[in-house]
């Protein structure tokens, strides 16, 4: 089986990588790329800690083909500070404590981010069911809410 | 063991300690006995007036157990000191998860 | 004992504190290395061969056709492992076997579950070696299998031991049995007991066998070089114990294996053993490359321990005035494939939070066609009290008493008795339920088809060995290593306790887990022993560097040190009449540290003692759909004696995670067979764990009774929180319509059958 040549646009920088057509755009991340911040947790999208957003859209990054992200943009864990300065969830994460090992960590934040980016003023009840997708068995989700909550509300300015 | 005169050093009151065996264990390495008078200040003396009894019962007292004394948990370390009196309970070890 | 420093405060300066930890940063950027994260050159990778039977003689298996795969670079089987002897070795509740545990790794002369590993194949990439596992052949001689906890003890059951006479009984029996062991504790007369009661219940009671489910498979990576020296990336609880149980399983030297802690995606109990390092270890010294295996989220589920399933029997009986005068609980837990459940744990707790003159446990540990067993947080405590908590709430509204009301008049405290022998050597249960009945949501009324339960429940909590090392650098901060690995945020409590003992700032502490050849050995991360024991290296250490910065402080002023004393971070002297010198800070001292001797180190060891329990008091209210039986969540308020909270967020995590883990045990969480013995639901999809939707927030309720034995008082707090749960979801949902469900998990379907029951 011979390889794709694939072209795309991660985190802003372009991107080009050799695939194979069953591969998934997690694996081509992780172990073509290195960029093993995307995690996998059970490889069939039931988790959510592969997620990733392409085009804007978030999904799981192991039911995405390496070939389809071809002329797309992905946005993964590994954009989202700017340098030093930490975007505000992975910050409102860390002050309320709303990781405790941390694997499920980078999808929470890129499926919260897209929440906020659709939805700036979320009730608990929304952001519960937007994340719901994203699976959590250290916190019991209290703090992770906690934090999405707070960090809208400082993006709000309110 | 009387003091000859006000001279001699003190007195060495034997120290006398209660050991307790759980039922499981009695059962597969004392033939049921689970109370025992010791006469230790450590742990280290109480293992081996066991051990004395019941000779090879030292190391499953290491290797096996953790103890209470006097209710208090700790781990088989030689140099233990047991008060006079102490109740010295051998337990299962404990394991978390 | 600190006997030359003051502490001029009371009240803490860093413990009690919520800062930021050391790994967080790393942590929300996806910079953090997890088992599954490390790569190095030239690295193959590996994937096991599983059994597609429950169980089966294995005839033969025939490897040729994937040795010759293109891309291949080796196959492994049991073959190319030692033969360790049958011994059971070390403690008799969770005793060791390597007989059973290299089994486990790879099977031998049985497939004893559907999953077991046969054999692992390494190649150039994952994809061969996937291809390569289909050209392996195995011959199965297909057996009758049994899975089901009842049906295994039953005599004609299929054995999977044909040599495996129960221990614990006298005489032992004539036939071979799936009953690995029976175990007895007894205090008091149960009969006489029970004939003084005004009211006695019994019931009986299943729960099913559930995962631990944390979000990352097991995962490592090896590199076994050429003069014998192997390095092994693993994500674990406990890199010792990793590397103990791999050299002996490899026939390896201790000295020779090197681990490295990656972070833990979770483990709750399940990482506490092996099951991919040794076959990454062997695989690669057979081929000299790098070998990583990481495990898939089916063959989590397939193949590696949950916690028993159960068949339990309790009866408790009490006085009009709610005295409880005498119990008897009968626990039968399945092992798996493996004798080892938690069962002693389960009859050792079950009444444990009680003053009960007349108790008796009975345990059965039981093997069937199931993945072996593994700890899950306060292994056997959370089942046992799914029984006793439920037979209690039924006792508490037979005599008309409010069950908190119950719990509290029978309330062990500091010399009450155990069911297994020592008096109890520590307060705080009644605390745990005062701080309920205090709280003003506890007696706000409820509406229809709403329901409020009640439940206790006990943990011993760890001690055992630890390490911790400390160095003071060049600038004054100060590095401080320990062997534990760091699942929920320990790396931050040390630095806390670390900073409130030297009196340095938090922020000048850098916290580590180091690697098994730089540091002593540190038992697992579990048992809630880490802020406890390893918290008692950290202050004896920082005692340690203590006593030699007075000392180095003494040689700059040229004094004896005995004048010098350790105040608030400083070297000060003790009084006017040793100098007029100025306070010496942990950087000024380094500064001076070549010409007052070199590097400011030290490393403290304890085998720690003088532990206190958990004790955790829940209730919540629920709401049942009639025409559904989905069980809805209101409300959920848990109350836990930590002692004290050094890093109060990270405390109330602790609570709130095990809780919910409670919550799925209680109302979703299963193991789904076929009439193969297959797992039908191998994956997040019907393995329904606990999502963000279905919650509302939990209330952590911290209850500070501090433990004298521990320099901040400290009780370990992560597992006795998930104790109580599964029976206070119980009991609510009973007070909600009227029905008892005795079987784990209450399901809608299972709810529903019970409502319209009648």
């Amino acid at each position: 089986m011979s390889k794709h040549h694939i072209t795309t646009v991660i985190n802003g920088d372009p991107v080009e990588f050799l695939c194979l057509a069953n591969q998934s755009l997690l694996d081509v991340l992780r172990n073509d790329l290195n960029m093993t911040g995307t995690k996998e947790g059970c490889g069939t999208g039931d988790c959510g800690s592969c997620s990733v957003t392409l085009d804007g859209r978030l999904v799981c990054s192991c039911l995405v083909l390496g070939v389809e992200a071809q002329g797309k943009s992905i946005q993964t864990i590994e954009g989202m500070a700017n340098g030093e300065q930490l975007h505000v969830l992975q910050r409102k994460f860390l002050e309320h404590a709303a990781l405790q090992c941390g694997i499920c960590t980078p999808g929470f934040l890129i499926a919260a981010r897209s929440l906020l980016e659709r939805n700036p003023d979320p009730t608990e009840e929304e952001v519960r069911f937007w994340l719901a997708g994203n699976l959590c068995r250290c916190t019991g989700y209290n703090k992770i809410i906690e934090a999405v909550l707070d960090a809208a509300r400082e993006l709000r300015g309110a | 063991m009387q003091a000859k005169s006000q001279a001699d050093a003190p007195i060495a009151v034997p120290q006398t300690v209660r050991v307790m065996l759980t039922g499981g264990f009695s059962r597969r390495y004392t033939d049921g006995v689970r109370e025992f008078e010791i006469e230790a200040k450590t742990i280290r003396g109480v293992i081996s007036a066991m051990d004395r009894l019941y000779p090879g019962l030292g190391e499953h007292l290491e290797e096996e157990t953790s103890l209470a004394v006097n209710g208090v948990i700790h781990e088989v370390v030689y140099t233990q000191i047991v008060p006079a009196g102490a109740e010295v309970f051998f337990i299962p070890r404990i394991e978390g998860g | 004992m600190l006997t030359n420093t003051k502490n001029t405060e009371h009240v803490f300066k860093s413990v009690g504190t919520s800062p930021v930890r050391p790994d967080g940063v790393p942590k929300v950027t996806g910079i953090a290395q997890y088992g599954a994260d490390y790569s190095l050159p030239g690295m193959l990778w590996a994937k096991i061969l599983r059994s597609p039977h429950a169980h089966a003689r294995i005839r033969s298996i025939n490897t040729a056709k994937a040795e010759a795969l293109p891309g291949v670079k080796a196959v492994l089987t049991s073959a190319d492992l030692p033969a360790l002897p049958f011994d059971y070795v070390g403690p008799e509740r969770v005793a060791v076997n390597y007989w059973h545990m290299t089994r486990n790794i790879l099977a031998r002369e049985k497939a004893l579950y559907e999953g077991h590993a046969i054999a692992a194949v390494a190649a150039t990439t994952a994809a061969i070696a996937a291809e390569a596992l289909t050209l392996i052949e195995v011959d199965y001689e297909i057996l009758p299998h049994v899975i089901d906890v009842d049906e295994a003890m039953h005599p004609d059951a299929p054995l999977l031991y044909e040599d495996m006479i129960t221990r614990g009984i006298e005489p032992a029996p004539s036939k071979p049995s799936n009953i690995s062991k029976r175990l007895e504790f007894k205090i008091g007369d149960i009969d006489a007991g029970f004939a003084s009661a005004d009211e006695v219940v019994e019931l009986s009671f299943k729960t099913a066998p559930v995962h631990q489910g944390y979000i990352e498979p097991h995962s490592c990576l090896a590199r076994y070089g050429a003069d014998g020296q192997c390095e092994l990336w693993s994500s674990s609880q406990g890199h010792f114990v990793v590397r103990a149980y791999t050299a002996k399983l490899l026939g390896m030297e201790i000295g020779n294996l090197v681990v490295h802690p990656a972070e833990i995606g979770g483990g709750f109990g399940g990482k506490t053993v092996v099951y991919v390092e040794p076959v990454a270890v062997a695989l690669s010294r057979k081929t000299g490359h790098p070998v990583k295996i990481m495990m898939s989220r089916e063959d989590v589920f397939k193949a590696t321990g949950p916690t028993s399933g159960s068949s339990m029997t309790v009866k408790v009986g009490v006085k009009k005035d709610g005295t409880i005068v005498a119990a008897d609980g009968l626990f039968k837990f399945q092992g798996g494939a493996f004798p080892g459940s938690p069962v002693m744990n389960a009859a050792m707790c079950a009444f444990a939070p009680y003053i009960i003159p007349n108790v008796r446990t009975v345990g059965f540990d039981v093997v069937s066609n199931r993945p072996k067993s593994a700890a899950y947080r306060a292994p056997g405590s959370p089942i046992s009290a799914f029984a006793v908590e439920s037979v209690l709430d039924v006792l508490a509204q037979k005599i008309g008493m409010d069950p908190l009301k119950m719990r509290l008049k029978n309330a062990v405290k500091a010399g009450s008795p155990t069911v297994w022998g020592p008096k109890h050597s520590h307060d705080g249960y009644a605390e745990t339920i005062q701080a309920l009945l205090d709280h003003p949501e506890y007696n706000k009324p409820l509406g229809k088809n709403q329901g409020r339960g009640v439940a206790s429940g006990f943990w011993f909590n760890g001690g055992g060995e630890s390490a911790a090392s400390i160095h003071i650098n060049e600038d004054g901060t100060v590095v401080l290593a320990t062997g534990s690995m760091d699942v929920g945020g320990s790396r931050a409590s040390m630095a806390l306790m670390a900073a409130e003992t030297l009196g340095v700032p938090y922020a000048s502490v850098r916290s580590t887990v180091a690697d098994t050849a730089s540091i002593g050995y540190n038992h697992v991360t579990g048992g809630s022993r880490v802020t406890f024991a390893t918290g008692l290296a950290v202050v004896e250490a920082c005692n340690n560097i203590i006593e030699e910065l007075r000392l180095r402080a003494s040689i700059m002023w040229d004094v004896d040190v005995t004048g010098v004393v350790w105040e608030d971070g400083y070297a000060k002297p003790a009084d006017i009449s040793v100098g007029d010198f100025e306070p010496l800070s942990l950087k000024a001292i380094a500064a001076k540290r070549a010409v007052t001797g070199g590097p400011i180190v030290t490393e403290a060891a304890v085998n720690a003692g003088g532990q206190a329990p958990g004790f955790s008091t829940q209730f919540c209210d629920v709401e049942v759909d009639p025409e559904t039986g989905a069980v809805k969540i209101l409300r959920f308020v848990a109350a836990q004696d930590v002692g004290r909270a050094i890093h109060p967020k990270y405390c109330e995590g602790q609570i709130q995670g095990g809780v919910v883990q409670g919550i799925g045990w209680a109302l979703n969480e299963e193991y789904i067979y076929d009439k193969q013995g297959r797992l039908a639901n191998a994956g997040f999809l019907d393995y329904r764990i606990p999502v963000a939707s279905d919650l509302p927030m939990i209330e952590a309720i911290m209850v500070e009774v501090p433990n004298p034995n521990h320099p901040f008082g400290v009780k370990g707090v992560g597992e006795a929180n998930i104790v109580p749960p599964m029976a206070a979801v119980a009991n609510a949902i009973q007070r909600a319509t009227g029905k008892r469900l005795t079987e784990l998990p209450m399901s809608p379907p299972r709810v529903l059958a019970a409502i319209d029951a009648g």
